[in-house]
């Protein structure tokens, strides 16, 4: 890949605004926190991430938290995208019944909040289908944000070129060979950054299975602050971790377009 | 098949199609092509040229009419159209290759999904369709990287690779630079010497002169005159085909 010239001076001027705003940020709290007469503990941070007893390492809360945030991420992203599919599939098929089904689905979950489908799922459908807790978090994620996957895989099929379908049919493609083979690979392609945003909101929303007590990094983070009082460090450092998990996703798929960058490049339809 | 010729391989019968629109894409079209002939359809843009061959592998659907390929009927049977299709090979003016596909792969896929074959006799058969239209050492390319002409000749070789019995070429040189027209234009005089049955819609005269057994001229979705290259071009019996003939030569 080749750079414009000008792009790294550009880059270094946003990094120094970035820092600057940071800056500028980090002296507020600091003045704020003078007048509210806060005292701050940072040193007692770490123990909550990680502890050495009897010469052995031991995860704190807030690394077990983590590591839940990031089952119940992984779980209801691998869901998400399928039902995603699925539904994006569903509303392109020629099934009135499907399609129906389809925009059924994305309305409720579209114009209903996040919050609320996790309580009706959690008080209403777990008890009667006896749903684990992190059973009925995974499942309110993976509705909720596959109604989204699905909206981004749709664009990204239906602006696969036309005669991309025209030449598979006519070498005597099935329908689902000529997806499989021919449209979803070059419409993955197409829909990977907004695939990887609605990643990353999936890992934030997932601070909301903590209302239903899973003990995810948000949910140890409110039960150390009740403990402790450490407000501004504990939640800090949550944001901290948020912020860096969503930097190591975009980072994940950025490495999953350059390995697919260098092979050919999708024929989008000229719209 | 009762009251046709033996050796018929394409028959359509009172094709009728129209879009939204003032203007009849077919109207009343009928046209039999014979085994192992080569028929070129020529028209103004707009005549219904593309809607036709789009019929014959069901990519449209007519609105009345019937069409038999090779003793197929192409009708609401879902399986009858996929049958066609395989026996019908069709290359696009645009080249439709698959991008995300190297070259051998293009020509491999459907070998393999549609025809069932192992991925190593797939690929033997690949290169020698690659061999046959010159590109033996381009099979570890993507589309992207060849010229016009080099991807017009990847689609045919695509298309050969199900062995149809029929191939419909819509406008195959019209979107190549000059000088990559004339190695498409070989590859399709070598298949149509080789016994290829074929439907051409092409603006190439000189090629439908020497190489096409039959001419046919529609507009507004009619038939208005057909003939062999001899008739066509020598003593065209309709007004409007002396014009057509007159601007385009
Ligand atoms: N998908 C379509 N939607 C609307 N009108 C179409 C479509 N395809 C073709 N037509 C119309 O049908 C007529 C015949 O088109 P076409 O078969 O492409 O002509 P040709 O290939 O001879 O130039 C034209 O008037 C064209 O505008
Ligand atoms: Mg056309």
């Amino acid at each position: 890949m080749h750079r414009r010239p000008g792009k790294n001076i550009a880059s270094s001027f946003d990094v120094i605004k970035y820092l600057l705003t940071l800056g500028g940020l980090a002296w507020l709290i600091g003045r704020g926190s003078e007048q509210l007469g806060y005292s701050w503990h940072w040193h007692r941070i770490p123990g909550y991430i990680l502890t050495v007893s009897h010469g052995h390492w031991q995860a704190g809360p807030l690394l077990e938290g983590l590591m839940v945030t990031l089952e119940v991420s992984a779980a209801s992203l691998v869901l998400a995208a399928l039902i995603g599919l699925v539904t994006a599939l569903l509303r392109l098929s020629g099934s009135l019944v499907g399609r129906v089904l389809a925009v059924i689905y994305l309305e409720t979950i579209r114009n209903t909040p996040l919050l609320v489908q996790i309580f009706f799922l959690y008080f209403v459908m777990a008890p009667i289908l006896d749903l684990s807790r992190f059973t009925a978090a995974v499942l309110a994620l993976a509705f909720f944000e596959g109604a989204y996957a699905s909206e981004i895989f749709r664009a990204g099929i239906v602006s696969v070129a036309r005669g991309q379908w025209e030449a598979a049919y006519s070498l005597g493609l099935s329908n689902y060979a000529t997806y499989r083979h021919i449209i979803l690979p070059q419409a993955v392609r197409l829909v990977l950054p907004p695939l990887t945003s609605q990643a990353i909101s999936l890992v934030k929303d997932s601070a909301l299975v903590s209302t239903i007590a899973v003990y995810d990094l948000t949910m140890q983070g409110r039960a150390i602050v009740a403990e402790t009082f450490l407000v501004f460090e504990v939640w800090f450092t949550l944001a901290a971790i948020y912020l860096l998990l969503a930097f190591m996703l975009s980072l994940l798929v950025r490495l999953v377009e350059r390995l697919l960058a260098g092979r050919g490049q999708p024929a989008w339809s000229v719209q | 098949m009762s009251g046709e010729g033996q050796g018929d391989i394409i028959i359509a019968r009172g094709l009728n199609k129209s879009f939204p629109g003032p203007v009849q894409a077919l109207a009343d079209f009928s046209v039999t092509v014979r085994r192992g002939e080569v028929l070129v359809i020529v028209g103004p843009s707009g005549s219904g040229k593309s809607t036709f061959l789009r019929c014959l592998n069901g990519l449209e659907e007519v609105d009345s009419g019937t069409i038999v390929v090779d003793g197929i009927p192409l009708d609401e049977n879902e399986r009858h159209r996929l049958e066609i299709r395989r026996e019908v090979g069709m290359v696009f003016q645009s080249f439709n290759l698959f991008p995300h596909l190297s070259v051998l792969e293009n020509i491999s896929l459907a070998q393999r999904l549609v025809r069932g074959k192992s991925r190593a006799r797939a690929r033997e058969f690949s290169m020698e369709l690659l061999a046959r239209v010159g590109l033996r050492d381009k099979a570890g390319s993507y589309p992207a990287e060849l010229s016009g002409g080099q991807q017009q000749r990847v689609a045919i070789a695509r298309a050969l690779a199900m062995m149809p019995r029929v191939m419909l070429f819509d406008e195959a040189t019209s979107a190549l630079d000059p000088e990559m027209i004339g190695e498409v234009l070989d590859v399709m005089r070598q298949l149509a010497d080789d016994g290829m049955t074929m439907v051409v819609v092409t603006h190439e005269m000189g090629f439908a002169r020497e190489v096409s057994d039959r001419i046919l001229f529609m507009e507004q979705g009619r038939v208005i005159e057909e003939g062999t290259p001899e008739q066509f071009f020598n003593s065209p019996v309709r007004e409007r085909t002396r014009a057509f003939l007159r601007q385009i030569l």
